[in-house]
This record gives C-alpha cells, structure tokens and sequence, in this order.
C-alpha cells in the first residue's frame, strides 16, 4: 500500500533523511523509532507531500502504487486524508479553538464529499456523542487526541500515519490511547506509520519497527526480535535507555539505609482558589538520599515542588530544613535556596537565551553575592556537570548547545552554590534516550561524590526505579504511598500504585 | 568548534542584517544628513542673516541666485531659516521620545512584573491617558504652562507613553512567564535582578525600536503645536515656519518657497525614522 523507495530529502545543503526505504501493507502496523533530528518526521510528512516548499525530495513515494511527487494538485487534495490521513504532534495545537470539534471532525468529510456522521466517529474513539458540541478547551489532552484520531479517520483511509501522539500525554491517558489505536487498527483493517521516540510506546502498538539514525534506517524488523536482539547499536542504546520496572540489571544504585532527614514537610497544604492543589503532605527526604515523587498530571507534585522552594505560599503546613523550619520572610527564603536548587523539566526554556553558560551558571553567585574567584567556581560546576573542558563551553549561548548540554548547564548553574538538595522536576522527560541515561547517571554520580539528596519529580515510574531509594505517589493532591522503590513498585498497596504500574507500557 | 562559528554569526550579524534593509539604510543616511545640518548650522550661520532688524534683502523674493529657497515676509532666507530650524525640530523630537519611551517603560516594566493593586492602578492611569485625545492635552498643557520648549517637550512626552506602557507591559509578561526567570527566582534573585538581568534585557530592543518611531511622531506633534501658534516664539522650528507663513499670508502671496520647505523636511525627516524604526524591528524581532 505504501511504499518509499530510495527516499533521500535534503533541506538546502543538509541532508536530512537518506536513502531510506520502507513498504507498509494493508492492516500492517510499523513503528519508526528515532531521536529528534534522526528525519522520521521528514519521513512521515513526505507521504503525503506535506514537507515545505524548501526541501529537495529523491526518489519515489508510491501510495497504492502512484507516485505522490508526480501527482497533479487535484489529484494529490483528492488523496490527502481519503486514502491517508494523518494524526499530529500536538493535538493541542492543531485543532482551532474557536470551532467546535464536531465541525472540526466533519471539514475533511465536507471538503471530500464523503458520507458519514460525526456521532458515529465520536462512538468509535470511545468519546460521549455530546462532545461534538464541545470545544477544544473545554476537552482534556487525552480527548483532544481522540478528537484527532476521529479526524484521521473520517474519510476513510487505509493508511494512518501517527506522528508523535502520546508524546504530551501523561502514562494513563497514553495507555487509552494507545489501546484505542491498537483496536481501530485491528477493526478497520488500517495500515499504521506510528513515529515516536519512545520504544516502548511502539511495542505496545506495532508489529514492525524501523530505527532510523542521523537520517538512515539502521534498523528493521519485527519489533519483538528488534527489541530483544538489537543488531544495530544505536537500537541497543534505544533499548537500553528505557529501564524495566523489576529488572535489577536496570536499578542503578543501591538503596541506602535510612538516613538523618534533612527535610521534612509536615501537612503542607496549597490551594489554588477553592481547589486543594496540595493536601495535608508529610514528606521527608534523607541527607544524601533520592525520593522519587510520581503521579500523573495534575496531582500537585509540582505545586509541592514550588512550594518547597518557596515560590508559591502555602495555605498552611510547615518545611524544616536541616532542623530548622523555614521561615516566610525573603532573607530567610534567600539562604534556604542556596542550600536546595531547583532544575526545571525544558533546558532550552530554563536558561536565558541572552546568557552565555558562564553567565547563567554563575547567576546564583551574584545574586547571593558569593565572594571569590567567580571564573574558578563556574568552571569547576561545569566540569562538575561533565562539560569539559569548561572552557569550550563558557562562551557558548543556549541555542547552540545540544539538549543534553543545556540540563547539564542548568545543573551547574545549581551545583555552583554547593546546595545540599536539588529539587529535580521532570529532568529527562524533554531528552533524547541517549541523553537521558547520561543525565540520570550525572545525578547518581553527585549524590555519591558530594551526598546531594535529590527530590526527583516525575511520570516515569521506570526513572523511580533506575535511581530512587524511595518513592512517594501522589494522586489528586494526597500522598498515596510511600515507602522503599522495591516495595512501592513491586509490591503496591494502594490501587492508584498499580493502576499507574499498569499503564506503564513494557518494551 | 561549530558553536563557537554561531558565536560569531549570532553576534556580528546584528549590524549586516540592518545593511539588508536598503529603506532602512536610506532612512538612516537622511538622518545623518539632518543630524549634520543641525550641528553645524548654529556654527556658520551669522547672526545678522535671521535677525528681523538686520536683514537688508527684501521680503517674499522667489527662489533664485542670491537666495536658493526664497526669502520670508522679513527678507531672511528660507533656506538658511530651514537649517537653523533643523536642530530644534530634531531636539525637541528626540527629547520628547526619550521622555515618553522613559514614562512608558518604567510602568510597563513596574506594573508588568509585581502586579497586583499597583499594576492594577498603574494600568488604569494608563488607561486614562490612552482615551485622552492627546494634541488636545498638549494644547491645554501648553497654555497652562510658560511658553517654551520644555513644555512642548513635556507637554508631547507626557501624552505619547501609554502605547509604550502596553507593550512593555505585554513583553514583561510573556518573560516574567518563561522557565528561566523562574529558576532565576528559585537561585534566590529578588525583583531587582529579575528585572535588571532578565526582564530589562529582553526589552530594551523592543524599546529601541519604539522610540524611533516615536521620534517621528514627536516631530509632528512639536510642528502641530507650533504650527496652531503654541512654539516657543524665540525659537526656528519647521512647526513654528509654517505658522509664520500661514500668519503672515504666503498663501495669498503664492510664496510656495515658504510653505513647501519645511513641510517636505518634516515628510522626509519622519518618513527616516520610521523606515530606520521598522528596519530595526525586523533585525531585533527573532525569526524563532
């Protein structure tokens, strides 16, 4: 049904995608796996000839055995969305918040002439017929994706191209999602391009998988074998960067004793307006020690996260530091945060475009008047956070540093005011695979050279048990469960413990 | 290093992108010709030559040999007149931006980042000045205040600032929203490195851009009011020219020599700085 051959794609001088052929049958399901800049987006958006006017195409992309460059225009309108359709990125951005998305659903079936009925498609993807009424805002991100899905489907195609649709959803939404595809597929009878970063979210849904590197396929075959017996070592790094829950060969650190506590939270309460964001929380975090806090979005453990650090009041409750409760006047809140550092989820956001690194890293200095040599201290945080030489570095701004080499900034930038807690939120969730073992490694090395306890804020249960000693569960503002990563994540007690445990997608 | 080659292009290319924008390169070139003209002006012009009492040429003579744009209803040149008025025109209009863009960027910066009952009032003086009709306001200031050009200047700078108030305000915002103020805030920055590392930064372009613009159109609002008769009297204005021409009848006269010059230096003038103004913009708003 679809078929590239040879395709080679080049922007300008850059080659971005290169030589890749792929073919996809009626009813097949192919995932292609990469990381940003590997061209599978460049892959996906050349099926139906949407790549911008600047790109230069080679070889031949045969839909049902037409070649799609060598459509007319007419032709190639007629087989947008009729024969292949495509579900987008950000379903956030991609739908028009000023329609309804029963509208929205229904354009492609006007513009097209096919018949059909909105309700119908919104049974399909599992969503209540009053919805077509709704609009964008009004729906939640797992909703919005399967307005998307509807979309995709409304004219009928054989073929389903997926670029990326899990990709903003938290694990039990994704979960939905995914069972709502892998159903449709196997209904309709759909061929399926899904394209995603993340191995384990093509596991769960295609039978195939093509690993794409650098712009070149380095990798195909049956996704079952791929995964067990990856032949290509990028696919092994791939493989290897998401951690099995229960696999000891994933944990990466012992778990400690319990330690001295060096902060504890009584009974922190936050409310946002009438809602609880934070309700009655008792946490503590032992010297030296990492407590993973997960949960799904919208359970508070960020409002927790800032309210720690002080950048948000809390309605009641207390934060002891050391032996020592925190106080709400701005000097005592300026000397806590030398000891406890925050590093955001977004490097790329997180840092100052205008800031060369050695500005942004020694930031915390001159805003807490660190007296010395500022030059030796910022080198040393760098090389700290592996960016060495420090000196290849300092002068560099953000944008042209890789991803990984931004968190690393924002790291040292942290690390240079010597804190004793670092307040992690979400800090792999925006990296590359590659990338995000490095990262996870980089904080198992401070807490082991410099005994930095690290509060780690995610969604991932996988990264709770590659590093954490303990984890807490937090669901709709409440503390669930805590405890020792072993017995949390092996052995649940709670209900929302295993229902997130259940959504974890297993490569 | 591939980095250390985007240093490079990242920095340098501020000043070769404006080179592309040949209105812009055009709109600067006229200025510099104006600057000149007003510097130096004051230095070869005798006194003699604009003084009522001692001209000996005769009034409302055309265009010819002796005096290249004519001579007004006193018999001083038009063309020497021009060039004295050039400095005031361009002093009274840079003042007033500078003024203007001062007011705008100190509420917008103030009420955009603490929030709160201040920036609750401060939009609401905002407000007030915006729905203002603002030649009316300058007019009332200056019959209030003494003739001259410090009132002019207030009187224009204190009318023009709110859209410069908006738009810093709108810019603040949107920097106060992003991740790194927040981690500035977390390292334990209070508002004054906030503002001066962070939010100041981001915004000095968008405002350099704004006071450009706003240059021209202090420019036309100093030859409004001088033009109704509201100058400075002492002063040679292009504004304060026209008011002559139009008091002393050159249109009945047909003295087109009076009237065209310093309207068409006003047109060129304005028209420079604005095609500098959006030139500037396109250089300073990232593509991103």
């Amino acid at each position: 049904m679809l078929e590239l051959n040879n395709l080679t794609v080049h922007y300008g001088h850059k080659r971005v995608v290169h030589d890749v052929s792929l073919s996809l049958a009626p009813g097949q399901t192919l995932g292609l796996a990469g990381e940003s800049g590997s061209g599978k987006s460049t892959v996906a958006m050349s099926v139906l000839r949407l790549l911008p006017r600047s790109a230069r195409v080679e070889g031949e992309v045969l839909l049902d055995g037409e070649d799609v460059a060598a459509m007319s225009w007419g032709r190639l309108r007629a087989v947008r969305w009729a024969s292949a359709s495509i579900v987008f990125q950000g379903a956030m951005h991609s739908l028009n918040p000023v329609h309804r998305v029963g509208e929205q659903i229904a354009e492609p079936m006007r513009l097209h002439g096919t018949p059909g009925r909105v309700t119908e498609l919104l049974e399909q993807v599992e969503l209540p017929r009053d919805k077509a009424r709704a609009y964008p805002h009004e729906l939640s991100g797992g909703q919005k994706q399967r307005v998307m899905i509807a979309m995709a489907l409304a004219c009928g195609p054989r073929l389903v191209v997926a670029d990326e649709p899990t990709t903003a959803l938290d694990v039990v939404v994704q979960e939905q999602v995914l069972a709502l595809m892998t159903r449709l597929v196997a209904e309709q009878d759909l061929g399926l391009l899904m394209i995603s970063h993340d191995l384990s979210v093509l596991a769960r849904t295609c039978e195939d998988i093509a690993v794409m590197q650098g712009g070149e396929l380095v990798e195909r075959g049956r996704t079952r074998e791929v995964i067990a017996n990856p032949r290509h070592p990028h696919t092994a790094a791939l493989t290897a960067a998401f951690p099995v829950i229960g696999d000891p060969a994933h944990r990466w650190s012992d778990p400690a004793p319990a330690p001295e506590p060096l902060l504890r939270v009584r009974d922190l309460v936050v409310d946002y307006g009438r809602t609880r964001a934070v309700d009655g929380v008792d946490l503590t975090i032992g010297r030296g020690e990492i407590v993973a806090l997960v949960g799904q979005s919208g359970s508070g453990k960020t409002t927790l996260a800032r309210t720690i650090m002080g950048l948000r009041a809390p309605s009641s409750g207390r934060v002891i530091f050391d032996g020592v409760e925190v106080g709400r006047g701005s000097r005592a809140i300026k000397a806590f945060r030398r000891q406890v550092q925050l590093v955001l989820q977004d490097p790329s956001s997180a840092l100052n475009p205008r800031h060369t690194v050695f500005d942004a890293v020694a930031e915390g200095l001159r805003v807490h008047g660190v007296p010395g040599d500022h030059e030796a201290l910022v080198t040393a945080a760098v090389e700290r956070a592996e960016l060495r030489p420090a000196s290849l570095y300092l002068d560099a701004l953000p944008h042209e540093l890789s991803g990984g080499q931004q968190q690393r900034v924002v790291i040292a930038g942290a690390l240079v005011l010597q804190p004793r807690l670092l307040l992690a939120d979400e800090p792999v969730a925006s990296l590359d695979a590659s990338v995000r073992g490095e990262i996870v490694a980089l904080l198992l090395r401070l807490r082991a050279e410099l005994g930095l306890a690290s509060l780690l804020i995610t969604h991932d249960l996988g990264l709770a048990w590659q590093i954490a000693d303990r984890v807490a569960v937090m669901h709709q503002g409440k503390i669930v469960e805590q405890g020792p990563v072993g017995q949390v994540l092996l052995t649940p007690s709670h209900d929302y413990t295993r229902a997130l445990l259940r959504a974890v997608p297993q490569v | 290093m591939s980095f250390a080659d985007g240093v490079r292009t990242g920095r340098g290319g501020a000043a070769g992108a404006f080179l592309a924008h040949r209105t812009g390169v055009a709109g600067a070139v006229a200025l510099a010709v104006a600057a000149l003209v007003a510097v130096l002006a004051p230095l070869f012009i005798p006194a003699d030559a604009l003084d009522v009492t001692r001209v000996t040429a005769q009034a409302w003579q055309p265009p010819g040999a002796g005096h290249w744009l004519g001579t007004d209803h006193t018999g001083r040149s038009v063309a020497l007149l021009m060039a004295q008025g050039t400095g005031t025109s361009l002093f009274v209009g840079l003042t007033a931006a500078v003024l203007s863009v001062g007011i705008g960027t100190f509420a917008g910066v103030v009420s955009g980042h603490f929030g709160g009952l201040l920036a609750g009032a401060l939009l609401r003086v905002t407000d007030f000045f915006l729905v203002l009709p603002a030649l009316v306001l300058a007019i009332a200031l200056s019959t209030v205040l003494p003739r001259g050009l410090g009132t002019i200047i207030l009187a224009i700078g204190l009318t023009s600032w709110p859209s410069t108030a908006r738009m810093v305000r709108a810019q603040t915002l949107t920097i106060e929203a992003r991740p790194f103020v927040e981690r500035a805030r977390a390292l334990g920055g209070g508002h004054a490195h906030v503002i001066g590392r962070h939010v100041l930064p981001s915004v000095v372009p968008l405002v350099l851009v704004n006071a450009t613009l706003s240059v021209a159109s202090a420019i036309v609002a100093e030859s409004t009011l001088a033009f109704l008769g509201l100058g400075d009297p002492t002063r040679i204005s292009w504004g304060a020219m026209l008011h002559q021409a139009q008091l002393h009848g050159a249109v009945p006269q047909r003295a087109w020599w009076f009237l065209l010059p310093p309207g068409l230096a006003i047109v060129v003038v304005v028209l420079a700085f604005t095609l500098v103004g959006r030139a500037l913009e396109a250089v300073v708003t990232p593509k991103r």
